[in-house]
């Protein structure tokens, strides 16, 4: 609802800032991939923005974009970018909120991380990282989380058919079959 | 004048090519004015007025498939008068349709459900009987109308006029008594009948081969090639549960535009029968272990002499099928290549969209030919006899006219292919591989065009991409061939055959959920 | 001490511990690692912590969430809007009838339906939210006072949470798995008699957390285990994204409903409670404090609830009438559109959030104009909460990971989604 955030923001970083927007609500800010960190940094320490609790980070996978109702334009291609990176703030002090989105290309899906800026993202990145394969750049611990670490591929990528399976895993650290493992003295 | 005219739709403006239509306009920003009659590949008639527009300096409402854009031209479409006035047209279509969505075959993807719910969602204000009509009219050999869910848009009317050419059907009587019929002294038997069901906005024409075997919301569309003839007609494959359940014609404006016949929509019968799903060795199934064990095996013997060698390409298999199987001979240096398909049906011929070559890809095969510097025999007109020194074959397909089936008991056959049926059972090895549906790969229609297939559905039991296979074979008997994906084949034959040199290798497309994706018509 | 080899030999049983020498029988003096779940009674919905130990006390303790993972967002990607609603369900499975709300608040956001639901529909999606609220708080409160030893505190609170799962039963058809609200409303009204039952309920609970505050509030064994563990500072709580209950221990003056108001939240009168710590004893009190408020806010809305439709008659949300679906087209084809193609939520992306049990719950959903979302997210507050785990359990010894743990509220559902 508050414009000035969004203005604001254009004022002070007018080269970070692609484009704003505020869809049913919702001020959205699109950034550039190389000044995430500075826009970040100064979303949380302006003595205005104070965005300091942040709320959620997740990707969006356009691939599959065929929007009804909107102009044939807008449908996806190969050279728009495929990813989206979104970025949720609060602040607590002014109750305003911010949503950052940031496209990058399939070539190359790699995003700063603001893991060290808020610690909560540090595992909804690794969440985005395990789901979608975004490399977070300056993260301290990108594993995956939800899933498995012989996991093969990411699935809420689009191209990620939902049935595709994986193929059992070895565990050569265990026992084959604990209760029935040989003990001394018995047979076979 | 220019080539393109800019008017305003609702505000916005676009510049479209001229004699583009409104309604083509509009689509273009998104936005659906909603339509029954019009179709893109059929004369425009304005008959069902449900895309009426108000267009401003013009006092009434006019349809927009037949308005042709003007420059400067301002259109309405969410004005209230042409909003009540297409409200209404649906209405009015809406009062004696009968209640059949349950059972009808449309449902799903039915204009007239998708019109309504996106556009009208009003209540009924009528409450008397609604006009009853025949509902089970056989209209010839393939397909059946329901006279009550007719709309009368005259789709199927000018269908048979245009693509096949042949008068068919026909309106009768008039007012709410209005039906469909056939023309006096005529079936719906044309070549290309069944395209009436695909552009029938309703369930009125249903086609037999299809009515209650599935619901079109469970469907998955994957776009492919029909393997029909060598027209090489776009088409999707609608599909569920690893099973084709029909094929349907899809846009391109260079080949086929929106139709294909009958003949090729029936071609889906034959992804499923006598298929090869396991390796065969002399008679009983085997593992494909073994199977290329005995192969290179038995294939090695003749193999220090490979001009006794000959390899069996097949106009009925994909370009990549073939080029790895010509590399293959090519490396082996062997002596006879052959290539099999059916024999041509002169009588299909008919200038629209049939061909006499049914086989899909029979300039493929050539090209690759040529550009290995075969001289490619086709076995069909091989009726004197085999050469003497041909000892070993390796056939790629089931169809091989013309070679004796006595001969090819004495000789050693290694059989690629995804029927059990013709020389597979005689065969020392059956390989199975996946049939035109299964596999992404590409073939060549008759005017050189080379077209990508998608697989909708993974081959029946072992059955593997016949290139794979004819890369295990290759290994098996010392020569290697290293591609792990049909791009890579492709790549190869691209640099290899010199007319291909500038084709691209399309992404995969993964099947399309019918349910989502709006009605068809 | 033993070495590795012998060591595994006894973990596999294939030796005794008697059979060691003395020099082996002697315990190692380097940091050892002990692993805690998935399959562990104190750790709620599956998680595992594999600590690093010293002696007793935690070095580092590595949470991994994960077990229940059950691919909400690609299986939601598949289904129309009305089919993810039990999905969301099976979420924060304490309190599905809020995680049901969200779903439908943000289907109603894209539709621009927000405000324009009919009166009844709202209170009585507030009622059963408030109710799914104090099942949440009361799971929570009796299940780690149970994990500390306190197993008559657990028996009265679940009977509590029983009487509310029993009405909520009568509301929806199921104690836990309701997916009763839609997008325009809810499914079906309440049952005649509701709210003399409710009252009633609400009269019994009230006594019977009395009861509860006596034996555990100021009981020496449950106050030296849960004071003072598991500090959460004002600050770190911000940062580390912690909302709800949590949050409110440790000062964070938040909440949903009074700070961004949805719904009929703003003419219903209820406190936010405040702690000072942030430790496991604040959390347990803010529990409890809010339990108090949510019985006040259920009997305000009793009062004001009011008369009338519980569904939307928007065209574009609401089904029609069974009479009207097998005798008019137009209702048949509403019917059938309804269900197979979904509620046509125009393209466009947002993100809207309620107050859960845990805190702010919200989802982020992009429409692409058909009948299923293209993309939908659930923000989690479990998931955020967990992550402060490891921070929490820094310096304190194993037997504190069991109120720390309790006390974030973690549901394996909603973490893992």
């Amino acid at each position: 609802m508050s414009k000035q955030v969004l203005e604001a923001l254009t004022a002070a970083l007018p080269g970070a800032v692609v484009r704003t927007a505020s869809p049913h609500g919702d001020d959205t800010a699109w950034i550039k991939r190389d000044e995430l960190v500075k826009v970040a940094l100064w979303l949380r320490d302006d003595a205005k923005m104070l965005f300091d609790a942040p709320v959620f980070c997740t990707c969006i996978d356009w691939l599959d974009w065929k929007p009804v109702g909107r102009p044939l334009a807008e449908h996806w291609d190969e050279t728009k970018p495929r990813y989206t990176v979104a970025y949720q703030l609060r602040s607590s002090k002014y109750k305003h909120r911010i949503r950052l989105e940031i496209e990058l290309p399939e070539s190359d899906p790699r995003c700063p991380s603001l893991a060290d800026l808020w610690p909560a993202f540090n595992w909804q990145e690794r969440e985005t990282f395990d789901m979608y394969g975004i490399r977070f750049d300056g993260h301290p611990d990108l594993r995956r989380i939800y899933l498995y670490e012989e996991f093969v591929g990411y699935p809420l990528r689009k191209d990620y058919p939902k049935e595709k399976r994986q193929p059992l895993v070895r565990r050569d650290d265990l026992p084959i079959n604990p209760i029935k493992a040989p003990h001394a003295g018995e047979h076979k | 004048m220019s080539e393109s005219v800019t008017l305003t739709i609702d505000g916005q403006s676009i510049t479209v090519p001229k004699g583009t239509n409104v309604l083509e306009a509009a689509k273009l920003l998104g936005n659906d004015i909603s339509a029954f009659c019009y179709h893109p590949g059929l004369p425009i008639v304005a008959q069902c007025r449900q895309c009426l527009v108000s267009v401003e300096k013009n006092p009434k409402l006019q349809p927009s498939c037949q308005q042709v854009v003007a420059e400067g031209m301002v259109v309405h479409t969410t004005d209230p008068q042409s909003t009540l006035a297409r409200k209404q047209q649906l209405e009015f279509t809406l009062v004696n349709h009968p209640i059949d969505c349950p059972i009808c075959d449309k449902a799903g993807e039915c204009t007239l459900q998708k019109l309504y719910f996106d556009h009208d969602n009003a209540d009924s204000r009528v409450d008397t009987n609604k006009v009853h009509k025949a509902k089970v009219v056989d209209l010839g050999p393939h397909i059946v109308l329901d006279q009550e869910r007719c709309i009368l848009c005259s789709r199927c009317i000018r269908t048979c006029d245009v693509v096949a050419g042949q008068h068919q059907l026909e309106f009768a009587n008039r007012g709410d008594h209005e039906v469909l019929t056939t023309a006096p002294g005529e079936q719906l038997d044309n070549a290309y009948s069944l395209n009436t069901v695909d552009v029938c906005p309703v369930g009125a024409l249903t086609a037999k081969d299809f009515r209650f075997t599935m619901r079109a919301w469970e469907l998955e569309a994957t776009p492919s090639v029909c393997n029909g003839c060598a027209t090489g007609c776009n088409i999707e494959i609608h599909h569920k549960n690893e099973r084709a359940w029909r094929l349907v014609p899809r846009l391109n404006a260079e080949v086929n535009q929106y139709w294909m016949c009958d003949e090729g929509r029936f071609t889906y019968h034959g992804l499923r029968e006598e298929r090869l799903a396991s390796a065969i060795v002399d008679g009983l199934p085997a593992s494909w272990d073994k199977a290329i064990q005995t192969a290179a095996k038995r294939l090695g013997v003749f193999l220090k002499d490979p001009s006794q060698v000959g390899v069996v390409l097949s106009a009925l298999c994909s370009n990549e099928d073939n080029y790895a199987l010509a590399k293959l001979a090519k490396a082996w240096g062997a002596g006879h290549v052959y290539i099999a398909g059916k024999p041509p049906v002169p009588a299909r011929a008919d200038g629209k969209l049939r061909v006499a070559d049914v086989n899909p890809n029979t300039t493929g095969v050539k090209a690759i030919c040529e550009a290995f510097g075969f001289t490619a025999i086709p076995t069909y007109e091989l009726d004197r006899g085999l050469p003497e020194n041909l000892r070993a074959l390796v056939m790629l397909g089931d169809v091989v006219p013309g070679l004796d089936a006595n001969k090819l008991k004495e000789l050693e056959v290694i059989s690629l292919s995804a029927h059990e049926r013709g020389p597979v059972p005689s065969a020392r090895v059956a390989l199975p591989i996946a049939a035109w549906a299964e596999i992404g790969a590409t073939t060549t229609n008759i005017k050189g065009r080379v077209q990508r297939m998608h697989a909708a559905f993974a081959p029946p039991g072992a059955a593997l991409a016949g290139w794979d296979a004819i890369v295990r074979l290759a290994a098996a008997t010392g020569q290697k061939l290293a591609w792990s994906h049909a791009r890579d084949v492709f790549k190869d034959m691209t640099q290899t055959v010199a007319a291909w040199k500038d084709l691209t290798w399309q992404r995969d497309v993964r099947p399309l959920a019918l349910r989502f994706a709006g009605s068809r018509g | 001490m033993a070495d590795a080899h012998t060591l595994k030999q006894l973990v596999l049983g294939r030796k005794d511990v008697q059979d060691l020498s003395d020099t082996e029988q002697d315990l190692p003096p380097d940091l050892m690692t002990v692993n805690m779940g998935p399959s562990h009674p104190a750790m709620h919905g599956t998680v595992r912590i594999v600590l690093t130990v010293d002696g007793e006390k935690i070095v580092k303790g590595d949470v991994q969430p994960g077990y229940l993972h059950r691919c909400f967002e690609k299986e939601s990607e598949h289904a129309t809007y009305t089919q993810v609603f039990p999905y969301t369900d099976r979420l924060n499975y304490v309190s599905p009838m809020i995680n049901n709300c969200g779903w439908a608040m943000v289907a109603e956001k894209l539709m621009g339906l927000t405000g324009k639901l009919p009166r009844r529909a709202e209170y009585v999606r507030v009622i059963v939210s408030e109710m799914s609220r104090m099942t949440d708080h009361l799971t929570c409160v009796g299940a780690s006072a149970m994990e500390l030893g306190a197993f008559t505190p657990f028996l009265y609170l679940l009977k509590s949470r029983e009487w509310l799962y029993e009405l909520l039963e009568k509301v929806s058809g199921a104690r836990l798995t309701h997916s009763y609200v839609r997008i325009g409303g809810v499914s079906k009204d309440l049952p005649e008699g509701f709210g003399p039952e409710l009252t009633a309920c609400l009269d019994k609970i009230a006594s019977v957390m009395v009861e509860c505050e006596n034996l555990l509030n100021n009981n020496k064994i449950f106050r030296d285990r849960m004071a003072g563990i598991g500090c959460l500072s004002k600050e770190d709580a911000i940062r580390t994204g912690c909302v709800g209950p949590i949050a409110r221990a440790a000062g964070v003056d938040y909440d949903v409903r009074r700070d961004y108001p949805y719904s009929i939240y703003p003419e219903l009168e209820f406190d936010v409670p405040l702690g000072t710590t942030g430790d496991c004893y604040d959390r347990y009190l803010v529990r409890l404090e809010e339990l108090k408020q949510c019985i006040r806010i259920l009997r305000q809305c009793l009062v004001q609830l009011p008369d009338g439709p519980v569904m939307s008659d928007d065209h574009r949300v609401a089904l029609p009438a069974k009479q009207a679906t097998y005798n008019t087209i137009e209702s048949m084809i509403r019917h059938f559109k309804h269900i197979m193609d979904g509620v046509r939520v125009p393209a466009g992306e947002t993100y809207a959030f309620l107050e859960g049990g845990n805190g702010e719950l919200g989802f982020f959903v992009v429409s692409d104009g058909t009948g299923r979302p293209y993309k939908a997210y659930c923000r989690s507050p479990s998931f955020v909460h967990l992550s402060t785990a490891e921070m929490l359990f820094k310096n304190h010894f194993i037997a504190d990971v069991v109120p720390i743990f309790g006390m974030i509220n973690m549901i394996g559902g909603e973490c893992d989604k």
